[in-house]
């Protein structure tokens, strides 16, 4: 009984700094970055909800916003549930503005224009894509019984990452920049007794490229 | 557990029947429907009012709409979506934000029903509800779809227009979301597109284009009327 408590706490210490690897690879286009940041104007992150088999996920459009935030205090990150609320229904997957032009209708609404200068926000940026499971392999059987419980057997996943963000000029109506990033990485979950996971962190390796390349765009420290 | 009594609290036994009781009722429970009663937060429109007085009647059927799924299969587990009392919290906010008056009538307009006055009186009604999870797609998402049908009606129920409208959300399963907790979600996204729909296409739609053409043609002082007696008065 003791031995079995040992190996469950050997292999549960052992498994805390274990993560598997992830390959990034980030794609800039910028056309005409900000020279001195944005200054006290605000910027904010949405994401594109208009494909029919896969959505942006919500928790990757706060990851970035979270990351700019962090590094840049000087940056209003407008959160985006805030931002759809205010200017309901204007921002919803079927309303959002496809193209820079259509911001330009959008303005002719005199309580749209106005609840958009109340917030002084200069950049939009449109996040589209997903992280999805790519591959899995392997079996794990768990069981439990009078003298305890346990799993023995090996899984093993991969997961892909792939995310284009394209930065609006506000003021201008103007697309003036765009960053594609992609991440892969393969997770692993051996078991003996306790299951350890090896998890690829791609959709965060995907988060941080894209909210470092964004800040370059964003932040006059970076 | 493999004895035949178990060693209780105070000494006292904790006879199997109870936890063979315990086990059938958490087997019974897990047999039966997930069930979701929709709950969610609604903002209120940001665009210029229309200058109508609109009534709105919601009928019985749609205060309380609920679906139902029966399932299919044992691997399979019924659901029923419950969506009356958020639809009516979601129109309660959209309405008053697109018109410039709103009130709830008194009664379901009809010849000799006692209404307030108003220029139209709006109804709307759920004829479909359908709903996929990831275990039906294979595709990571939740996903809610709805039909709806408007009736816009003199305070006497004579019919000025009527239409259908879709509505649609989705949601991405997240890690540690439950199905309840995302079916919830796809049907909060699914109202506020309906939302949106409705109050950027309202004008769009011929019949109502009509009758507001017809409105305007009026001159100043008809428009508005009597309860019950409104039929002119549009």
């Amino acid at each position: 009984m003791k031995f079995a408590t040992v190996l469950r706490s050997a292999l549960l210490t052992l498994a805390l700094p274990l993560t598997g690897c992830v390959t990034a690879t980030v794609d800039e286009m910028v056309f005409n970055a900000p020279v001195d940041g944005i200054g006290d104007a605000s910027v904010v992150i949405l994401g594109r909800r208009h494909a029919s088999d896969y959505e942006t996920e919500p928790d990757f459009i706060e990851c970035v916003g979270d990351h700019i935030a962090a590094r840049d205090k000087a940056i209003t990150v407008v959160s985006e549930l805030d931002f759809i609320n205010a200017l309901y229904p204007w921002f919803e997957p079927r309303t959002a503005p496809l193209y820079p032009e259509d911001l330009e209708k959008l303005m002719q609404q005199a309580p749209v224009a106005q609840r958009l200068a109340e917030m002084r926000t200069q950049y939009m940026i449109w996040i589209d894509g997903s992280t999805i499971r790519t591959d899995s392999a392997g079996s794990m059987t768990c069981g439990i019984g009078p003298g305890g419980a346990g799993c023995f057997g090996f899984g093993t996943w991969g997961n892909d990452s792939d995310y284009e963000a394209t930065i609006w000029d506000f003021t201008n109506r103007a697309e003036v920049g765009r960053i594609n990033a992609t991440a892969s990485g393969q997770s692993y979950m051996p078991a003996v007794v306790v299951p350890i996971p090896i998890i690829a962190p791609v959709q965060g390796t995907a988060c941080d490229s894209v909210g470092d390349q964004l800040l370059k765009f964003l932040s006059s420290e970076h | 557990m493999s004895g035949s009594m178990i060693s209780g609290l105070e000494g006292r036994y904790f006879m199997p029947r109870h936890i063979v009781l315990l086990a059938i009722c958490a087997l019974l429970a897990a047999c039966g429907p997930n069930e979701v009663a929709v709950k969610g937060q609604f903002p209120s429109p940001l665009m210029n009012k229309l200058p109508l007085n609109v009534g709105i009647w919601y009928d019985e059927s749609f205060r309380t709409h609920e679906f139902f799924d029966e399932a299919k299969g044992r691997a399979e587990s019924g659901w029923i979506v419950k969506t009356g009392e958020a639809q009516t919290q979601m129109w309660d906010t959209l309405l008053p934000g697109m018109f410039s008056n709103v009130v709830h009538m008194r009664g379901k307009p009809e010849p000799g029903q006692m209404n307030q006055a108003v220029d139209a009186v709006l109804i709307p009604h759920v004829d479909e509800l359908q709903y996929a999870i990831p275990t039906h797609t294979n595709v990571k998402v939740y996903e809610i779809w709805m039909r709806y049908r408007f009736e816009l009606v003199t305070p006497s129920g004579k019919s000025l227009a009527e239409w259908t409208m879709t509505a649609y959300g989705k949601t991405p399963t997240a890690f540690l979301q439950s199905d309840e907790a995302a079916v919830n979600l796809a049907a909060v996204v699914a109202l506020r597109d309906a939302g949106a729909n409705f109050a950027t296409n309202f004008t769009r739609v011929p019949q109502v284009q009509d009758w507001l053409a017809q409105r305007q043609k009026r001159p100043a002082g008809i428009a508005g009327g009597t309860a019950g007696n409104a039929e002119g008065s549009l």
